[in-house]
């Protein structure tokens, strides 16, 4: 009746859509997570500008069965592409090698 | 019934609302209206000492008489048949309402399942139509969102457990990836459980995690460090909320908890697919 916050409105956590990731007990995508990890120091933590690096942890994931298969629209990939553009540089400049083969 | 005696206006008069009170205490099936009693009570009390002029008299009675003679109405009489016809209705009533309070339970089901898959309202259950969300919303370029990390641990837990990173700046709209990293310093695995809390209250009903370590027992083997990842997104609506239209900083702290409990969370069917393909290939 007079009790302080209640029937206040508490927090509700709710679970997550696909369920848990799996631990990766054998550092599998440990590099994939290196490199997301650093293009967001160097961006100044702004997770916009490396959508593609976590993409390719998420393309980790997947192929080393940590993670279920899905299409990259309905994790909101669309958009992004599969390797940093490397075209955004002078065409003077030499061509940098596609990172699809080295998270390969 | 009224004995008029005389031609005089006040004795007769005086003999309609004698016949009127009459009839009324007598209680038969003609009775008169409350006006016509109280007229007639009037009269009786008015005419008993006549000092009126016979010219006031006369007004008076005319008056009387418009009065007396109003609204005669017959009373209704309460017969064997009406009560036997209450009872009816009263037990029918009250079976009706007993039975629609226990069809009230399968019927609200029914319902409700209309509901969910029409989708009619969006209150019964959020969750149904993610996936298509997902792969459908727009990101709200003009409204950067950081979302800061922390990361806790119970006092019993003997983990440690930290964000790699301090914040990520985000828009409502789009997906982002965060890691945290735990690691176990003993020398026995253990098992850990967390849950998560998003500060302000009012941005949490907006925070979808698409996939993370929460809610599920993770094991970490003795001195053992793992990296632990967090796909979520901000829901594009939360820059149409009014009470959130000055807020731009997020928190999203993660506590983990020593498991005890051998029952194991609600899985979902992917996890729970995936789960069996690791076992049947393992």
């Amino acid at each position: 009746m007079g009790m302080p916050n209640a029937g206040s409105k508490t927090f509700q956590a709710t679970p997550p859509d696909k369920g848990s990731f799996p631990l990766d007990h054998d550092g599998e995508c440990k590099q994939s997570m290196k490199v997301f990890l650093e293009c967001l120091r160097k961006n100044n933590n702004n997770g916009r500008k490396c959508r593609v690096e976590s993409k390719a942890y998420l393309q980790c994931r997947m192929e080393k069965q940590l993670m279920a298969k899905e299409d990259w629209a309905k994790l909101g990939y669309a958009q992004t592409p599969d390797t940093a553009p490397t075209a955004a540089s002078a065409p003077q400049q030499q061509q940098q090698p596609s990172r699809t083969a080295s998270s390969q | 019934m009224a004995k008029a005696a005389t031609a005089q206006p006040q004795s007769m008069a005086r003999g309609v609302a004698a016949g009127v009170l009459r009839a009324t205490s007598a209680r038969t099936v003609t009775t008169y209206s409350a006006q016509s009693q109280r007229t007639a009570r009037a009269v009786m009390a008015h005419t008993s000492t006549s000092r009126h002029t016979p010219r006031t008299l006369q007004w008076l009675s005319q008056s009387w008489s418009r009065r007396l003679y109003s609204t005669q109405y017959q009373q209704p009489q309460f017969s064997r048949g009406d009560n036997k016809a209450t009872a009816i209705y009263a037990t029918a009533w009250i079976i009706m309402i007993l039975g629609f309070s226990y069809a009230a339970v399968p019927l609200y089901r029914a319902f409700c399942q209309a509901w969910r898959a029409t989708g009619y309202g969006g209150t019964v259950n959020k969750h149904d139509n993610d996936k298509k969300k997902v792969e459908d919303m727009v990101p709200v370029e003009d409204r950067q969102i950081t979302v800061r990390f922390n990361a806790d641990t119970s006092a019993t837990m003997p983990w440690s457990f930290k964000p790699q990173q301090k914040a990520v700046t985000v828009v409502p709209g789009e997906t982002a990836l965060a890691f945290f990293t735990a690691s176990n310093p003993t020398d026995e695995a253990i098992t850990g459980i967390s849950t998560y809390n998003v500060v302000p209250f009012e941005a949490g009903q907006y925070f979808n995690k698409i996939q993370c370590f929460c809610f599920e027992e993770q094991r970490l083997n003795p001195n053992e460090e793992v990296d632990m990842p967090v796909f979520f997104y901000i829901d594009p609506e939360f820059a149409e909320d009014p009470n959130l239209m000055r807020i731009n900083d997020i928190t999203l702290s993660y506590t983990f908890f020593k498991s005890t409990s051998t029952v194991s969370p609600i899985v979902p069917p992917e996890q729970r697919q995936l789960q069996q393909e690791q076992a049947s290939t393992a």
